[in-house]
């Protein structure tokens, strides 16, 4: 399985700035690592997947031959196979893009991301183009949460529909989970959001993302986010939220397409390290993040110690 | 309510209990690994998978795959530069099919780079290829704007680095539009134009400017998809193939 990642993209352990500081901090849970007391969770990702349930046709366009959910869907299961604790997470724009959810409305794209055991997912726009109506009609269809925190249904069609945030149980750990989307007006049409209330994403966020950490003491954080990576404008973006946030660990992004050459390390408002990762779109690529946890039998450490970064995945 | 009440109450004890916080759980994040797989022909499929969408897929390509046209260049899409190929195959057929209904249109910007959504290939065009270039259900609307209007999508238009147009020329200087020609004809603020766009740009999609005060507005009663479709198939038809010149519409400097 190990030839197909992108190794030429990612084959290097970070050095300088914070990752570097994090190398440094964790030779001491090194020897933890080894003597075997540690669970591992393996985090995998999607984005803007926009109905791309074929690989692209064969027609000498630039994705030919790329995504699908066939292979994907057996990849995840290679990947089950060996690994005890995963979760399978996407962060939005599932419709949209095919004749499939032209002619479907969404109803494959659904079943066939339950079928992969999906865990969860937040809204893109795109998940708007038929309406709250659209989507809610797909939603029996769902056997994973969908998360959003900062869009309001109450007054919708899609009121108790969605969940702000999950809180998954593996191997002893907690992951909380959040879904952040993008400010709808002047992106959706008015008629498809209804009366859906947008909320500031970044208010929203630390509100969540502290709840998880602090209230809820879940071991990670993951926001499932639709701003997109960043933009010239300053406007919210993953970038904007990574540097304005306390407690996120990891924001799976979305709606910029964009193709990272590695997940980017910022160093948040408490100092420690929130990472963005988004695998550009249409199922192109699955994005893979491996968290390691130490077990301490007695008093914990210390919460804000940095950890050792690398771009290499450790393969048995 | 019962949401916030809790929130302040954590709020009360959130400094006397951070050293408890740290005690209460007994796993520390040591080391993170991250990787991307790529999606290609050398990772096997699940048959379970396909067995799931093939009956959809039967129906879809009985309807899809059929060729309503042929393309002498492959149509990339590309947000990089002022106009492009695929951009100006877009807004040219979109304005020539709503010129049939209405031939007082002046000029089109029938969506946003952002809209156009994939390539078109060299060579066979099929239905599928035209639902996936413009997937979206908007319907064409031509509106009579002031100059002033007329001005402020210009501006929008120079600000986002062009955007896809028709029967509009102009040059791009510091995100300024400049020798706007409209039809031919030096853009004249003191006038009206008639304007085709989608419902969805007009409604403000993309935050695109100008549409919210116009003097008239009329609905073709056609989508922009059924334009290219059409547009598509009257070529074919006149026994041609599809071929978009780099005009030189929109430069920038």
């Amino acid at each position: 399985m190990e030839e197909l990642l992108k190794i030429n993209r990612r084959n290097f352990i970070r050095t300088g700035g914070i990752a570097a500081a994090a190398t440094a901090f964790s030779l001491s849970s090194l020897d933890a690592l080894a003597a075997g007391d540690v669970v591992k969770l393996t985090i995998l990702h999607t984005n803007d997947v926009h109905s791309r349930i074929e690989p692209f046709p064969m027609d000498g366009s630039r994705n030919q031959g790329l995504g699908g959910t066939a292979r994907r869907s057996a990849l995840i299961k290679q990947i089950r196979a060996k690994e005890q604790n995963v979760l399978l997470l996407d962060a939005g724009d599932i419709f949209q893009g095919t004749p499939y959810f032209n002619k479907y409305g969404g109803e494959l794209e659904i079943k066939l991301m339950t079928a992969m055991g999906y865990d969860a997912a937040t809204m893109g726009n795109h998940d708007f183009d038929n309406g709250l109506e659209g989507f809610h009609k797909q939603l029996p269809h769902a056997n994973f949460s969908i998360l959003c925190s900062n869009y309001d249904f109450s007054n919708t069609l899609l009121k108790g529909a969605t969940q702000p945030y999950k809180v998954f149980k593996k191997g002893g750990l907690k992951i909380g989970v959040f879904g952040i989307g993008i400010e709808l007006k002047g992106l959706v049409e008015g008629k498809n959001y209804g009366d859906t209330v947008f909320i500031d994403p970044v208010v929203k966020a630390n509100e969540i993302a502290d709840l998880l950490k602090n209230d809820l003491k879940c071991h990670l954080v993951i926001c499932l986010s639709h701003l997109g990576y960043k933009y010239a404008s300053g406007k919210v973006s993953d970038q904007v939220l990574a540097k304005n946030n306390k407690n996120i660990d990891l924001i799976i992004g979305g709606h910029t397409h964009t193709f990272m050459d590695q997940p980017e390390d910022v160093q948040n408002l408490s100092g420690r390290i929130t990472s963005i990762n988004q695998v550009g779109f249409a199922g192109i690529n699955l994005g893979r993040v491996d968290y390691y946890f130490e077990r301490h039998k007695g008093k914990r450490i210390k919460t804000a110690s940095p950890y050792l970064i690398s771009n290499n995945l450790e393969i048995d | 309510m019962t949401f916030r009440l809790k929130r302040s109450l954590a709020a009360l004890t959130v400094a006397a209990s951070s050293l408890l916080l740290s005690c209460s759980s007994n796993y520390q994040l040591v080391k993170a690994n991250r990787a991307e797989y790529a999606i290609n022909k050398d990772v096997a499929a699940d048959s379970a998978v396909i067995n799931t969408y093939l009956p959809y897929k039967k129906q879809l390509d009985a309807e899809m795959n059929q060729v309503i046209g042929h393309s002498a260049v492959l149509m990339v899409k590309s947000n990089d530069f002022p106009e492009s190929l695929l951009s100006n195959f877009f807004s040219d057929a979109v304005l020539q099919q709503a010129l049939k209904s209405d031939p007082t249109i002046d000029f089109s910007m029938p969506s946003t780079k952002g809209g156009i959504r994939v390539d078109v290939p060299k060579g066979d065009i099929r239905l599928s290829n035209i639902f996936e270039l413009m997937p979206f259900e908007n319907e064409l609307i031509a509106f009579t704007l002031k100059g002033t209007d007329v001005q402020q999508l210009l501006n929008f238009i120079a600000t986002t680095n062009g955007q896809p147009v028709a029967g509009l020329r102009m040059k791009i200087v510091d995100k300024k539009p400049v020798d706007v020609q409209i039809k031919g004809q030096p853009f004249d603020p003191q006038k009206t134009y008639r304007v085709l766009t989608s419902d969805y740009i007009a409604g403000g999609g993309d935050n695109a400017l100008g549409f919210k005060n116009p003097i008239e507005k009329k609905v073709i009663g056609l989508k922009v998809r059924d334009a290219l479709i059409n547009y598509v198939k009257d070529t074919q038809a006149a026994g041609k193939t599809i071929n978009p010149k780099l005009d030189g519409r929109i430069t920038k400097n």
